[in-house]
Order: structure tokens, then sequence, then C-alpha cells
């Protein structure tokens, strides 16, 4: 077996560099380039201290120009900004959610889209009250999923996901004002109260900040997740390989990027279809290759171990490669500049949903009705484009490792059965995880999560922090682009047990698991928030009390800062990398990282020092441990 | 109190009472006082291995516990918890240590404290083989005496190796239970400190068959956690210093059972709390994933391979069989499958209560075996099982083979119902067990009128075992088209292979060409594989590109090539469970041969376990190499340096036991009559100098031939 070590940053960096290189012979934009344009960043928006929601303005906050217009502070523009921000990433998760559960409607036992795990449907639909003896599980999914879409808009009462929380805990956040009512409601309600004239005290503005994230994480996202399970199956450990070597030269290769299962999934199906394979060698290629880019690719690699060929601010390289034949996209963090770039070479670049639609693209309209047709076309096309590729273009760094994934709640559960004994213990809970949590084995957890953002050299922090962490003997759950930067480096590859501490290395071997288990896209960020309060019931405390921290060090999208505020209204302390466009109000701090303690027991803390960040979560995590006396 | 806490107290605590001794014993001997255990190369085993440093005076001891307090660091981490248990378990080893010092004698029977080094290689075989399936350290004392008993029976009649620490000793000693390595219950000592001599066996297990070199903690650990299936079951209460040794444990990754529930922490797979004693047994094994083999054996008494060991006396004794004073037998016989039926068992002549209690009887066992894979050359293969599985009948003892056999009833056995027709129910169900695959009918019939033994003996079996040994002696490593491979050593040493021919016998002892041939028919992907002979390098070194690339694959890298017939260029490597050494003696121009038995010193200035701890692991030593005993009167023995002419000493006992074999061998290689005279032993000499002398008197051929280096 060939030696174990870490692909480095550095290497990385290299590989990229040899692929600008060939950018630059073609002419392309690259956002390396667009950065350096861009920088300075405005010093007024960056602080957050610019408005311009009415037309009397826009206003900024100067020393000499302390409020708007209309009289608002800096403390009320920079919430009524960040609400907004929220707003638009619960609305973007929530609105994928809404697309799985109008998938699921339409699901059908000869269709395109079937019910792959009906059992979590059965599950689903007995948590929800449904009554499922003697019941067609096509007519059960109907039924289940028109209620995941009543969650968008229901008149009264609060998201139904909600009765996974530990006793009490939902009321608590019924009593705060906390707990989401509709999905949709909550986006509303948020665009509203940042309207003109409307609120401007910063406690509401962060309150609602929650309220709306709350919505996202156990509305949108959870349906999101858990009906993703239902139509293609729930993940469960399987090999896969991460980084640009995953791409081959002599393959048709077919990129996908975005969001929504239900687009990557049909194409897989057809990249194996015989026809399509014939078609392919007719060409001069060996077969077809699918590797993904961002969530997409976290979605099929945990549920069909398609290789990740990277995360975010890899989008570009997968095109300078020159032997992309099509790089097919959906739904949220598509570079706009993949069409112009896509120009310079062969590469077809296939926007599908009128939600992301782009110049410089071929449109081929997705739904539910037509998958496989469109699939199939979009296969076909890109395996067409193999004969247009120009040789000389064409370089593919050799960088990539081995990764396990697809740690999904239930695959987690499953994992720690196996080292319960029978003859003391019960399975089907996660105490295994609770007991090497409380004898000090394992000194906590970190859900690492979160984009890249080329404010942060880019997986560095990523990277740094978690092999800290498992020095540490503090055990990772990551997902989105943050688990993508942990597979390309080694991190989630079994083997990366010896860089943990001698607790977490134990673990590691005992389970027969990596240190950073891979949960999933961000959607999926929903998983973790389950599996936290499975571990408050099992444990008899509350979230808040747990030694679990999130982060996100590297984070970029509206969709984040919607995650960061479920992820403490729901009791966990969160840190950041990346200022989410507060620095300007005092008072919008003191909210974020003091503030919200007194509701949820659990705040913000940004640090965009990494080696502070790190040290501060585990300084945390002590501090948890000690409260509770472990 | 959290768990870590209870570990750096109990640390604390064992090192401040190390501190204590080693400071008294210094006062009272002085500090170039040796220490040292009995009967082992590697000082003080733990020490060492951890360190790599070896500790033999006072002095050093002082010295070394400064190196121990390095490891008690005390950050809330699993890594100093580990640390602290393995600080604690060698200040267990230095207060042991000290109780050896000035030659005294600290332990008596039943007890053992330390065990030499011969223990544990001649555990090696049966560990990896699953005879021993686990091992099992018990410590303090059960609620009862009557649980104690039970668990400890529940372990043996599982093969365990049972060890024993504190409370529970009195215990068994107290039901009068049957204890000692021969049925695998070995009672270490009282204090808690003597759980350190089972650990020392694990420890120098990593170092005699996994290469571990001293010095290496984290391969150390991470053999033993792989490769040791040990487990501990500690009874309530447990103090701040057991909690520590625990720590140790599960550093070493042998999980802790405990009946504790008071102050104590649960952690999967390494401390696991069980409340009921009686269901100990079942917890270990799962934690530690041990499968047992089960054999049911329809018989009135226990069948188990840790009553293999087990002797009965002539006053235990209910009736006996002596081949060596009448007529006996045993054998295999292939025969059509239509001329059996299946686990049909005869006894033709009396019955074990037809006989005179204390007598002596003819018995001659005739097993039938018939199937489509079945060869006659795995005739002797399955016949050589039938020592072990009449031994592992709880009160039946079994010695000798062919003829020449010998068989004990106890009282006890014979009381509980066990008749002579149960052997053959015995023989029936082992052989459909592990020969499945070539025996697929088996009938047993079993003669014990006396002139029916006497008629089997001389007409059945003695032309058959005449026809076989005929086979057996135009059987060379020149006849045969393929040698086999053995790596059924490598749970336990990860990179080395056996490569087995005619005429070279694995180096257990325990695998010949025919055993192997078989291994490889019964599990076409086991241990055992074929080995070409296509493209030799050169014949007379017995080098093959083939068993080069067979070796290259089997130890994964680890070695590149491999002699059959040299001791010097790329000898074959050993495992640690070797029978014997030969280690070049230069004076000589000869070499020494040293058994596991022998425990005394050899002519190269080294004792069998010194000459072994250079030998074992998989590694190449050029000058010395591990061998069966049989090996020694082969023609192939050393061939490239000279063959067996070369040897120039052996244990006395070693001598008489291949004597026949070799001077057969050294008549027609080289004409020489009696060569073993010529051969020096510890009765004639233990100096080199001393040895040169009488070989120069017999004239010893060695004196003659060109230096080997």
């Amino acid at each position: 077996m060939s030696e174990f070590k870490l692909t480095t940053v550095e290497e990385f960096e290299a590989a990229t560099n040899r692929l600008l290189e060939t950018g630059a012979k073609v002419g392309a934009d690259s956002w390396q380039m667009r950065v350096k344009n861009q920088t300075p960043h405005c010093k007024f928006g960056e602080q957050g201290i610019c408005c311009r929601i009415c037309a009397m303005g826009p206003c900024r906050i100067t020393a000499k120009a302390p409020r708007g217009i209309c009289g608002c502070d800096a403390h009320g523009i920079v919430g009524r900004n960040y609400l907004k921000f929220t707003a638009g990433g619960a609305a973007t998760h929530s609105d994928h959610g809404r697309e799985i559960c109008n998938t699921l409607y339409h699901s059908k036992p000869d269709g395109a889209y079937r019910v792959k795990d009906p059992d979590k449907l059965i599950r689903i639909a007995k948590e929800w009250g449904v009554e499922t003896e003697g019941k067609d599980i096509y007519d059960l999914a109907h039924e289940v999923a028109y209620m995941g879409l009543e969650e968008y808009g229901k008149v009264f009462g609060y998201q139904r996901f909600l009765d996974r929380m530990p006793a009490g805990q939902k009321e608590k956040l019924i009593e705060l004002e906390l707990a989401p009512r509709a999905i949709d409601r909550e986006v509303s309600s948020s665009l509203h109260t940042a309207h003109m004239g409307c609120s401007s005290l910063p406690e509401q503005l962060v309150r609602q900040s929650l309220r709306c994230g709350m919505a996202d994480g156990w509305g949108g996202s959870m349906a999101g997740t858990e009906f993703s399970d239902v139509l293609f199956g729930t993940p469960k450990p399987i090999e896969t390989e991460a980084n640009l070597g995953v791409m081959k030269e002599e393959d048709v290769n077919i990129v996908v990027h975005g969001h929504d299962p239900s687009l990557s999934e049909k194409i897989c199906d057809w990249a194996e279809d015989p026809e399509m394979i014939a078609l392919a060698k007719s060409v001069g290629a060996k077969g077809i290759t699918i590797s993904g880019v961002c969530c997409t690719s976290n979605e099929v690699a945990m549920r069909r171990g398609i290789p990740m060929a990277g995360n975010f601010l890899q989008q570009e390289n997968v095109v300078l490669t020159g032997a992309c034949e099509a790089i097919v996209v959906d739904v949220q963090c598509i570079f706009p500049a993949l069409g112009p770039l896509s120009k310079c070479f062969h590469t077809k670049f296939v926007t599908t949903s009128p939600i992301a639609r782009m110049p410089d693209s071929e449109f081929i309209r997705f739904d539910a009705e037509t998958a496989d047709e469109k699939a199939k076309a979009i296969v076909k096309l890109a395996v067409e484009n193999f004969k247009n590729r120009k040789p000389e273009l064409v370089h593919i760094p050799q960088l990539k490792q081995k990764a396990t994934v697809g740690y999904s709640l239930e695959a987690i559960v499953k994992v720690l059965d196996n080292v319960t004994n029978s003859q003391v213990d019960v399975t089907g809970t996660t105490k295994p995880l609770l007991e090497c949590v409380t004898s000090g084995v394992i000194r906590g957890a970190v859900a690492m999560v979160g984009c890249n953002n080329p404010k942060v050299r880019p997986d560095t922090a990523h990277i740094d922090l978690m092999k800290k962490l498992i020095a540490n003997d503090i055990i990772i759950v990551a997902s989105g682009c943050a688990a993508q930067a942990a597979a390309k480096a080694g991190l989630m590859d079994k083997r990366a047990k010896d860089l943990c501490g001698a607790g977490l290395k134990r673990v590691c071997e005992l389970a027969d698991i990596p240190p950073v288990l891979h949960m999933g896209s961000c959607v999926d960020i929903s998983r973790m928030m389950v599996l936290v309060a499975e571990l408050a019931k099992d444990s008899g405390l509350q979230i808040n009390q747990l030694p679990v921290v999130g982060c996100a060090p590297e984070w970029m999208s509206e969709k984040a800062v919607s995650i960061g505020n479920y992820v403490v209204a729901t009791g966990l302390d969160t840190f950041l990398g990346v200022d989410p466009y507060v620095a300007g109000s005092t008072e919008m701090q003191y909210w974020l990282t003091e503030g919200v303690r007194q509701w949820t027991g659990s705040a913000y803390t940004v640090e965009t020092d990494i080696d502070k960040l790190v040290d501060k979560m585990i300084e945390r995590i002590e501090q948890k441990r000690e409260a509770i006396g472990i | 109190m959290t768990l870590f806490e209870r570990v750096f107290n109990g640390n604390d605590a064992v090192y401040g009472l190390t501190e204590q001794a080693i400071d008294g014993a210094i006062a009272q001997y002085g500090e170039e006082k040796a220490v040292s255990f009995p009967d082992t190369a590697y000082c003080l085993p733990c020490y060492y291995a951890v360190t790599g440093v070896k500790v033999t005076t006072l002095k050093e001891l002082k010295e070394a516990l400064g190196v121990v307090k390095t490891l008690m660091t005390r950050e809330k981490r699993l890594n100093d918890a580990f640390m602290s248990g393995v600080a604690t378990a060698l200040c267990a080893e230095f207060i042991e240590a000290l109780k050896y010092i000035d030659g005294q004698v600290p332990y008596e029977q039943p007890l053992y404290g330390h065990l030499p080094d011969a223990v544990i290689r001649n555990l090696g075989v049966p560990l990896v083989t699953g005879d021993i399936p686990g091992v099992a350290v018990i410590l303090g004392a059960a609620p009862t005496t009557e649980e104690a008993v039970n668990l400890v029976k529940s372990y043996q009649a599982q093969g365990i190796l049972v060890t024993l620490v504190g409370g529970v000793c009195d215990q068994v000693a107290e039901a009068g239970m049957n204890t000692g390595d021969a049925v695998r219950v070995i009672p270490l000592g009282k204090d808690v400190t003597s759980v350190i001599h089972v650990v020392s066996v694990a420890i120098r297990a990593a170092l005699i068959f996994g290469n571990v070199k001293p010095g290496d903690a984290a391969a150390l650990m991470e053999y033993t956690f792989k490769r040791v299936p040990a487990f501990v079951n500690a009874f309530a209460p447990l103090d701040d210093v057991i909690v520590a040794c625990g720590a140790g444990a599960i550093a070493l990754g042998f999980p802790v059972i405990t009946n504790e529930t008071e102050n104590i922490f649960r952690v999967p797979k390494s401390l696991i709390v069980q409340e009921d004693v009686s269901k100990f047994n079942a917890t270990s094994l799962e934690a530690r994933d041990i499968k047992i083999k089960i054999t049911n054996v329809d018989i009135p008494v226990a069948f188990a391979s840790a009553f293999e060991g087990e002797i009965i006396r002539r006053k235990e004794m209910q009736v006996e069989f002596d081949g060596s004073r009448v007529d006996c037998a045993e054998l295999v016989q292939t025969v059509e499958a239509s001329e059996i039926e299946d686990h049909k068992i005869t006894v033709i002549g009396p019955e074990a209560d037809e006989m005179e209690l204390g007598s002596k009887n003819s018995i001659a066992y005739v097993v039938k075996v018939a199937g489509k894979n079945m060869q006659p050359d795995f005739e002797p293969v399955i016949e050589r099982k039938f020592h072990n599985y009449i031994n592992c009948i709880e009160g039946v003892y079994h010695t000798g083979q062919r003829d020449m056999q010998r068989i004990r009833i106890s009282i006890n056995a014979f009381n509980a119902g066990f008749r002579i027709r149960h052997i053959g129910e015995v023989l029936y169900t082992q052989v459909k067990n592990e020969f499945d695959a070539v025996v697929d009918k088996c009938e047993v019939v079993i003669y014990t009128d006396p002139a029916e033994c006497t008629r089997i003996r001389h007409e059945v079996a003695v032309p058959i075992f005449n026809k076989r040994d005929d086979r057996l002696a135009n059987l060379t490593d020149e006849s045969v088209d393929v040698y086999y491979s053995c790596i059924l050593c490598q749970a336990f040493s990860p990179s080395h292979v056996c490569v087995v021919t005619p005429e070279r016998l694995g180096l257990c002892g325990a695998v010949s060409w025919l055993d192997a041939k078989a291994t490889n028919e019964l599990d076409p992907a086991g241990p055992c594989q074929v080995i070409t002979k296509e493209r030799p390098i050169d014949e007379n070194l017995g080098s093959y590109e083939d068993v080069d690339e067979a070796v290259q694959k089997f130890s994964q890298g680890a070695l590149e090539h491999v002699t059959l017939y040299s001791i010097m260029q790329d000898p074959m490597t050993s495992c640690g469970c070797f029978e014997c050494i030969c280690g070049i003696e230069p004076f000589s121009n000869g070499v020494v041969i040293a058994n596991r038995e022998y425990a005394g010193m050899t002519p190269l200035g080294m004792t069998f376990p010194e000459m072994a701890s250079m030998t074992g692991g998989g590694v190449q030593t050029p000058g010395f190499m591990g061998h069966g005993k049989h090996f020694i009167a082969s023609k192939k023995f050393m061939k490239a340096e000279g063959g067996i002419e070369r040897i120039v000493w052996m244990p006395k006992e070693l001598k008489e036991f291949i004597a026949e074999k070799l001077n057969k061998s050294a008549q027609e290689l080289y004409g020489i009559e009696n060569f073993t005279d010529m051969i020096g032993d510890e009765t004639i000499a233990t100096d080199p100098e001393e040895l040169v002398a009488f070989l120069t008197e017999k004239g010893h051929p060695a004196l003659g031939l060109e230096p080997m280096m």
C-alpha cells in the first residue's frame, strides 16, 4: 500500500497555477483576476453601513453623517442588511427543499423519479401523524409531499420538524418568538421587518434573523434533506475520490454543479446507460466520467460514490482542464463567469433551471415530467462534444485523495451500533458517541460547514482547523464545500486517523471511520441539527449544553448566514472566519456575539485570525464540558 | 471526578510507591546491584520494549523511573491518560523486578509471577492457529468463589488462556481447581502489580513475533491492539490504581470489563460495565471480537483445547492402552464412498466397563474416509491430528502415534460416562469438521479385542506405514513440481513467510510439505499457496525466481530474496515459533543448534532466548536461522554451506531425539558412521575452546571445511 500523505494547499495552488497558464493562453478571465479588480472593497459595504432600501438614498454612515435620511442609525442599517441577507439565504435553501417536495409529489412507480427509501418515508409519515397501514407507497409519498409543501404556507402553527427537538425546546422557542411558522411567511416577514420604516431595533432584527434561519434549518433545508433521502436513498458509507485528478483524460467528462440532486441523479443514471457508453466509444472515448463540483457533488458522492472534482472556488478549474465536455448546472453558487470561460474551450455550459439562467449558456429546461428525456439529451450533447476537444489545451492535474463519505444520521447510528456490546447496550442510539464524549476520549464535536471565500486563502482555514481539532480529539462532521476541502486534503481517508489524538484515533479504529465525517451538502446541515437533538435526548441534556460547536471559516453566501442563524438558534455556538458585514455596528455585534446567548444559550464568535479561531473553539468545548462536570 | 483524573491519581500513587521501593532497595543493596527477571532475553521487558533501554542495575532502574515520570503528563487528553496507564504498568514492572533481586524466589506454586520467554514461544503456534483464541486477565475477587470458578472454567472450556491476579487466585485455590500452564489457568500473583507478568507476555510477543523494534512504543501498541487477543475482567471495587492499570491495558488495546458501577465511565469496546458476572465471558469475547470455533462433540465430558496439556497419573487412571507393550494402532484409510456408512461407530471387543480398573489393554482404531477430493497423501496429515483430538477430551490423555500410541482414560471421565466408543465420536466429529473439503463420509471402527488388534497392527497398519515411509523417503525437493508457502503465522508476524518443501518442513515443526499440500487443498485461498519452482537461479543455494516472487508477494514487499538451503545468504525468516535455532560458531567453522526447551548456555555465549531475540519477527539475520527439529536430519539442511557436517553442538536431549535420522543422513552423504558422537553437547562443553578441543579429538569434519564467513 502506498504511504498516506495529505495533499497540501500549496499543491492545490500549484495545480491551479498550471491551469491558469492554460487560461492565459486562451485569454480566459478568472476569479483570481476579478478579486484583484475588485480590491479594495467598498468600506461602507464591508461594514454593512450602506443603505439602499429606499429611493431617498443611497445613504451611508460616517462620523459626520451618523444617520440616514429617514433617521436610521448604523445599528438599524446593519441590522436590516443582516436580516435581508438571511432572508435571501433562507429563501434559497427552502426553495430547493420545495423543489424536492415537488419532485416527490410527482414520483411514480414507473416514472423518472421513484421512492428509493420507503422505510424513511414511512418513518416521516408516522412522525407527522399520517396513517401508513395498508397505504400504497406512492399514495403515501404524494400525501407526505403535499404536507411538506404546505409547510411553506401553513396558515397557523409552527414547523412540524420542531417536534424532533429535545423536550421543552420547542416550547421555549415559541415563547421567545424564535420558533418558525410557515417557511415563506418567515422570509416575507423578514423582508417586511427590514422594509423602510419598519424595524430599526437591532434586538428585533436579530430575533427575526434567527427565526428566519430556523425556517430554513428546521423547515426548508430539513425537507430538502429528508425527501431527497426518500427519493434517492439515505446515504451510507461509500468510497469515493476527490480533487481534479478524478477527471479522466480518455473519457468524456461531464461535470455536475449546483445543488439539487434531481438533476445530477438523472445525469448519472444516463451516463451509465449502455447506449450512451457505446456512443462515447464510437467517438473515441473510453467511457463517460461524471464528477461533481459544489453541493450537487456532495449529493451524488454520498449516494453513488461519484467522485468530487472540487469545491466552490474550483469550479473554473474544471473547465480550465480543457477536458470537460459539459458542465451541467442547476441552481446556486454557479459563477456567471462559466459562460464566457466555456467559450474559450470546447466545453458546453448547460443551464437547466429558470431560477439560474445565464448568458453564454445552453438552456435545457429540466423538470420532473421530462427528466429522463432531458438528461439523456444533455449526456448525448456532452458525448458528441468530445471530438471538439483541443488536445493542446488538455491538462488534468493528477491530484486526488480517497475518501469515505455518506455519513447520514442513520449511517452514523449504524456505525455506533457496531461498537456496542450486545450483552449490555441498546442499539439505534447515539449513546456510544456520548460515552466517548463523557469519558473524555473524544472532547467534543465541531460541525465544519460553509463555502470558500477569496478573503481566506482557499481551503487553508478548513484544513488547518480540522487538523488541529482532530489532533485534539475533537471529531468533525462536515458538509458543503468544507467537506470537499477535507476530502481533497485526504482528511476523509480512514488513514487520516493517524493525524488524530490518541482518543479520536482509537475511536476511528474501533468504529472504522475517518476522523472527518461527510454529512452531505449545505442543506444537509439539517442532518447535523437532528444529530445534536438526538445526542441531547439520549444524554438528557439540552442541545446548548453539549460540547459541540459549529464553524464556517470560509463562508461567503447568504445561505451561510441563514445557516449560522439556525445553528445558533438551535443552541450551538457558531464560529465564523469571515465577518457578516456587521463591523459597522457595535450593537449588532453585541447582539450576535453575546445578546442572543440569553435566548438560546449560544452565540456567534467572529475571528478572522484562523489560529485564534480554532483555539477559541477548543476553549469553548472545554468550558461546556466543565459546566456539565465531565 | 473524571475518568482521566482517576487515572492520574492512580498513576501518582503507584509512582510514589515505586520511588520508595527503589530507594529502599538502593539503601539495602547499593546502586550497582543487578536487577533482572529470570529466563528472559529482554531484561525488564516492558520498559525495554517501550524505551529501547535495557535496565540491569538498581542505578539504571532509578534512572528509568525518571523516564517514566516524563510519560506522566496531565493534559486532559486520552494520550495523557494512556501514557499514565503505561507509566503505571512500568512502575508495576519495577516493583515486581525488585522482588527477584538477589536470586529471590518471590512466587511459589501455584503462583507463577514472571513467565519465561520459552512459555511465550510455546504459546506462539496455538495462538496463531486459534487453538488459544484469546487471553483473559482476571483481576480482583469475584463476588463469590463459585462465580470465580465458573468464569475461569467458562474461558478454559473455550481454550482461552486465563491469567489470574489478586483475590481470584485464592478463590480458585479454595475451590481446589487444577491450575497451571498445562490447563491454561495461570495464577500470577496476589498483588495488583503482578498483572505486569501477563502484560510482559503480550509485549514480548510483539518483540518476538512482530519484529517490533524496542523503543518504538507506537508500533508496540499497534501490535498488541491489532494482534494480541487479550482482555481484562476487573472485579469491583476498582480503586484508582486499578483504573490506572486499566488505562494501560486499554492503551495496549485490551478492553476492560468490570462489574463496578460506582464512579465509573463507560467507553465503547474499551471500558464496559457488566453487572452480571455470569455474562462476563460473552461480553468480553464480543468486546475483543473473539470468535470461538464451536465444536459440539456428543460425549459426556468436556472437549476443549485447554485440556490438551492435561496429564492423567496412574492413580487417577481407569484404564490404559499402551502400544509399546501390547498391539495397538491408529490409522486413516481411504475407501470408496459405497463401502462405508457415515457416522457409523463400531467397537469390536470389550468396552471400558468390561476392563479391569487400572488395566493395560490393546486398542486399534481405523478411521475410514471417502471423498471426491481425498488423496492417500492426506491420510497421515489427518492421522497426525488424532493426538490433538483425543487429548482435548477432558480426562483423556494421548501420546505417541501410529502403532506406538498410549491412551489413558481417567476415573473421573469414566464415572462421567466416558467410554471407548466416545473416542470414535470425537474422531468422527473432528475429522468431519476440519477436513470437510476432502472428507465426505467417515466411519470409525475401534478394535479392543486383542487378537483383532494384532491383526490390524501387523497385517493392515504396518504395511501401510511402510508404504508411506517409502513414499516419504522418495519425496525430495527435486521429485516434486511445487513447493508451498505458509503464512499461518502472519497474524502475529506480519512479514514472515515460510517456504515449505518436502525436505524442509515449517520452522514450527507443525507444517510438512504434505500438510501444506492438504491445507492448500482444504482452503485454496488459505495460508498455504502453491509456489512453482520453474525458474531456478542457483540450485545449490536453493534460490528461485518463483520463490523470490512468492516471498515478496506474501510478505507485502518486506522480503526480497530467500534461499532454501543457506543460512548465510538470504536465509529463510522466522516468525518466532521455531522449534530450534542454528547459529554460526566461528571457532569451529560450524553451527550450534539449540532447541526451545533447552534452558542452558550454548557455546555461542547465548541462551536459546537470546539467540531467538535476534532471529524472529520475520527478519533475515545471516548466520542465524530458525527451523523445525526434523529439518536437522535433512540432506538439505544448510546444504549451501556444506550441510549437516557443519553441526558441531546440540543440547543432549535434542541430539538423542534426532540421532537415528541424523546418523543415517550423515552416512549417506559423507559415509560417516555415528556422526552424532562427534557432536558436542552441554555435558561435554558450553565453552567454544573446550568444544574445539573435543571436536579436534573426534576429528569432526567441520574443522576441515572452508570458513563460513
